[in-house]
């Protein structure tokens, strides 16, 4: 076996994906996020150079680009550890073939540098040196910075992959961290100084650009010789076995006839990895206001801020909400052929997500600190969130079938359930109708009535919550076959 | 209990199965042979409405399946993995079964001790979870989930493949004593010839998604099935 061979295969899995095979208007959507992400890295790696020219025309750009580079990177970890996971699973036909182990492993370290995460700061860097070698930086020089970039790109994949496998590296690195963030505190050391420099000796001092290939290559034979000692069924190609914690649900029982259902639903989000990383996500949410309310010019187009309002105490409820009957895709064979009145199912959810919303509200009291026309509209936000936002969601749900495996994480662009179109035009109402509720009387009449406004569209929502839950209920009775049939999919 | 009239599935236009007529009274147990590709699986899941017929209708105990969903509360299933929900562990999960159908956790946890033997001290408090249950031991729990609240109708695809020995002959003793104590109506299908023969009363076989033979359980049975099965297929 070659590794062309191996390359085969991937293409096989990949050409032959259950995603892929959908509609031609979902792969056109797919296609364009595609093009988008990669649009943007390529424009940014094209346009930067210039921007930092003229924020900066003291310094060289490529000082300035150096200096930003490490919030990159420190992002870039960040989204891998969440979003991409080794693929080793998929190893697992082959331990019993005449493939050598070495082969094996060797094969899904290099192929994990195929991943999204590695082409996308090479789209952004390429353009950036083309743009460095047309002003006349030295070609040797430039280049050795571009390797040097990749390869820290490079180690990053590979640092990813052994804190997602192995805690050691994972404290080791929370360790220095923490250490960078407290000297950093104190002002004794700015890693962010620090790391600029040493991206800007690539340039200043070509044959540093050693230093980051030795480390990839230091962490890729760390990798390799993890993946090697546990190429066994019971090591590192099987899944963890947890055991069950003894939490105490009664108290649910107060809830009665959905009791069930919430039960299994806290369960669902504690013991598995795709709820929990939604659950992340929604935390992340909660931080979504301070990108707005902090910046002045936002103070004058108060209809933006009502935007991220929404979002500050809407994370959990739509992150969740929008793939509701695909969380129980696994099992939905069973919840269909049981007595489940789809009802009590869906209050069940409702009542989850409201719960997410009291949460974050209760958590966004610090936003207090902005005054209290942000908080009040923080607080409008929310009220339209549990009493309109929670069922447009759910209905965008309902037209969701992509099936989700729960212990698994989200692997970046093989979940196509965002780019639904459906979805995407269900969607759009979450965004504008709140801003829309806010900016007629606020433009007739006042902020303040803008508020009120949006606080009473989400109490009308509220009154008719039933008609909202029948509604959606024929959505999920309609669809029912087509949605067991699409779950039963393996995705 | 089951009334079956000119029931027809087609995928795109092939058709997987055809079944003009078929009656199933109360308290049977109903066994389904037939090699791969014959259409059982296709048949237990129009039987519970998880697939549309293209023609025809089922009728369990005068509702119908596809129309109505009534036919519910007394029918139980275990078709394949996908009735487990893998992050409960088995009692959560029988709890969760027990409370769709009216049962209290007590009364639920007094039912599946009786089950004790037929678990082999692999599956009650041992807080795990059923996604990392050996598949034998899955399917025990699965087996034994279709049983609680007293359904009237049971239907199970292939429960003896994947099981051990003694379970498979416990479950054989499970079944009969269940058909005969409560009048429990088993719908069971299963590439075993040997022990479809013990257990059902009645046998039908399917080829290409149409009824060939239907037979009532004898002495002969097993050698007329294995008769059959040994024959080159036709066609």
């Amino acid at each position: 076996m070659q590794i062309a061979d191996f390359f085969r295969l991937e293409w096989l899995q990949f050409i032959r994906a259950a995603y892929f095979q959908k509609s031609l208007a979902l792969k056109i959507l797919i296609g364009f996020l595609v093009l988008y992400f990669g649009g943007t890295a390529v424009l940014l790696g094209g346009v930067i150079y210039f921007i930092a020219k003229k924020s900066a025309p003291d310094v060289d750009p490529l000082v300035t680009v150096n200096n930003l580079l490490v919030i990159w990177v420190a992002v870039d970890l960040l989204l891998r550890y969440f979003l991409q996971q080794l693929p080793v699973l998929n190893v697992k036909p082959l331990m019993t073939l005449p493939v050598r182990r070495n082969k094996v492993v060797r094969f899904v370290l290099l192929k994990s540098l195929t991943s999204f995460f590695n082409i996308l700061p090479l789209l952004l860097y390429i353009p950036f040196t083309v743009v460095l070698l047309a002003n006349d930086y030295d070609p040797i020089q430039t280049l050795a910075w571009f390797f040097g970039m990749v390869s820290v790109s490079f180690s990053i994949n590979f640092t990813n992959f052994l804190i997602n496998k192995n805690n050691t590296f994972f404290y080791a690195l929370l360790t220095i961290v923490a250490l960078g963030v407290g000297l950093n505190f104190f002002s004794i050391f700015d890693p962010r100084v620090f790391a600029g420099q040493c991206f800007y000796a690539f340039f200043d001092k070509p044959y540093w650009v050693v230093a980051p290939i030795l480390v990839m290559y230091l962490l890729y034979r760390t990798n390799k010789s993890l993946l090697l000692n546990g190429f066994y069924l019971d090591d590192m190609v099987s899944k963890k076995v947890t055991l069950a914690e003894d939490a105490d649900l009664s108290w649910l029982k107060h809830f009665g006839p959905v009791a069930p259902f919430l039960e299994n639903d806290i369960r669902l989000i504690r013991r598995n990895v795709r709820p929990r990383q939604v659950l992340l996500v929604s935390f992340m949410f909660l931080f979504y206001g301070l990108i707005f309310y902090t910046q002045d010019v936002y103070k004058e187009i108060p209809t933006i801020l009502v935007f991220a309002s929404i979002f500050v105490t809407g994370g959990f409820l739509m992150t969740f909400g929008q793939q509701v009957p695909s969380w129980d895709s696994q099992y939905y064979k069973l919840l269909m052929s049981q007595n489940i009145p789809y009802r009590q199912y869906l209050n069940a959810k409702w009542m989850l997500m409201v719960f997410g919303v009291l949460v974050s509200f209760l958590l966004s009291f610090p936003y207090l600190y902005f005054g209290w026309d942000i908080f009040a509209m923080i607080a409008a936000g929310a009220l339209f969130n549990v009493g309109l936002n929670s069922f447009i969601t759910l209905i965008g749900g309902a037209l969701n079938r992509t099936p989700i495996v729960l212990n698994e994480k989200a692997k970046a662009f093989a979940n196509t359930s965002g780019f639904n179109p459906t979805q995407l035009l269900i969607g759009l109402p979450k965004i504008f109708l709140p801003m829309l509720f806010f900016y007629i009387p606020y433009r007739l009449i006042s902020f303040d009535a803008g508020l009120i406004c949006i606080a009473l569209s989400g109490l009308l929502g509220l009154a008719f919550r039933s008609q909202f839950l029948s509604l959606i209920e024929r959505i999920y009775i309609k669809g029912k076959h087509k949605t067991i049939a699409a779950f039963a999919q393996e995705s | 209990m089951i009334v079956v009239e000119k029931l027809t599935k087609k995928y795109l236009n092939v058709e997987v199965l055809n079944i003009d007529e078929l009656s199933i009274p109360k308290g049977q147990s109903f066994g389904l042979v037939g090699n791969n590709g014959a259409g059982k699986t296709t048949f237990f899941s129009l039987l519970l409405d998880l697939i549309r017929p293209t023609t025809g209708q089922i009728h369990s105990k005068g509702v119908r399946i596809d129309v109505s969903e009534d036919w519910k509360p007394f029918t139980s299933a275990f078709l394949d993995e996908s009735f487990l929900i893998g992050y409960l562990t088995p009692e959560e999960y029988f709890a969760f079964i027990g409370k769709l159908r009216g049962l209290s956790k007590g009364e639920v946890a007094e039912f599946t001790s009786k089950f004790e033997g037929f678990f082999n001290d692999e599956i009650l408090g041992k807080r795990k979870l059923l996604r990392d249950l050996s598949k034998g031991n899955q399917k025990k729990v699965g087996l034994i989930g279709a049983l609680i609240g007293n359904p009237e109708v049971v239907i199970l695809d292939e429960p003896f493949a994947n099981l051990d020995p003694s379970t498979q002959i416990r479950l054989k003793q499970l079944i009969k004593s269940e058909t005969q104590n409560t009048h429990t109506t088993f719908l069971i299908s299963s590439h075993d010839l040997t022990h479809v023969t013990e257990v059902c009363d009645r046998i039908v076989v399917l080829e290409k998604g149409q009824v060939i033979k239907d037979l009532q359980t004898s002495p002969e049975t097993l050698k007329e099935l294995e008769k059959y099965f040994s024959e080159p297929l036709e066609g």
